[in-house]
């Protein structure tokens, strides 16, 4: 199996709030050098486009923006990098990446048009996300 | 005779590689021109090795500010100029980091870290695209 492509090591914590802003790139770079394969494995060609799964990564990595402590932000990174290594060593299949990146980004709360009709801006977008 | 046969094989040995180099340079030629879709003049009229900084093409500019817009969803109708600075323009450092990995993709080129770190305004990225294209074609 073609699990080798997983990188066990794990860096050692980031010293200050920068550096760790300087990996949280660094990801996000090798993320989005990476969507042309990830489109190929799974055949998302005519699925989805490059520029809107590059934007899924730029949401995910703004959900926890607020963050400040360097530890933590490590700790997302090292999950993000499994993820990532996960998605293109082809450990997943289509139906998860359709299922998590491409379609129903709104989470459990699925807008059900006549319930929320009433509902101010300020809701619908406390439902959406923690950061407005 | 027999070193004259000889001559004209080593002449014929000789021209092989230049012909394949050349069809090699001409095949390379088409492959960048297909990606990049339009035509570069074969001779700027640049001087020597001065950066112009207003060098950019218009229409890598054009490109560029496409980008930027889509990218940033601002509405059609606000100025994005050559000068202005994408904090300017509402993006956060995420902002910048994903207009750089886009226009990567939409010229088919690839910026280093550094280069990314100095990209503060729309000509900046406009001549470091162009240098890039350059370097690659």
């Amino acid at each position: 199996m073609s699990f080798t492509l997983r990188s066990v090591k794990v860096p050692p914590n980031s010293v200050s709030l920068d550096e760790a802003r300087h990996r949280v790139f660094d990801f996000f770079r090798a993320a989005c050098r990476s969507i042309p394969t990830v489109m190929d494995i799974y055949n998302l060609n005519d699925v989805v486009a490059p520029s809107h799964l590059r934007s899924v990564v730029a949401a995910e990595i703004r959900k926890h923006a607020s963050v400040t402590n360097p530890k933590v932000i490590d700790m997302l990174l090292f999950k993000a990098m499994e993820e990532l290594n996960n998605i293109t060593e082809h450990a997943k299949q289509r139906h998860h990446i359709i299922g998590q990146y491409v379609v129903g980004r709104e989470g459990l709360m699925q807008d059900t048009g006549a319930k929320d009709q009433g509902a101010s801006n300020f809701l619908k977008d406390f439902y959406k996300t923690n950061y407005f | 005779m027999a070193s004259l046969s000889q001559s004209s094989t080593a002449f014929s040995a000789s021209f092989k590689p230049t012909l394949a180099c050349s069809s090699r340079v001409s095949s390379l030629k088409s492959v960048s021109f297909s990606i990049t879709g339009k035509r570069f003049p074969s001779l700027t009229s640049r001087p020597g090795r001065f950066q112009v900084s207003c060098s950019a093409k218009p229409e890598t500019l054009n490109k560029v500010c496409d980008i930027v817009k889509k990218q940033l969803a601002l509405p059609d109708d606000t100025a994005v100029t050559a000068g202005s600075k994408f904090t300017e323009l509402g993006a956060d450092s995420l902002d910048t980091v994903e207009i750089v990995m886009g226009l990567e993709e939409e010229f088919g080129i690839s910026v280093e870290e550094e280069s990314a770190q100095t990209i503060a305004t729309v000509q900046d990225a406009a001549d470091l695209i162009e240098k890039l294209v350059e370097k690659k074609a």
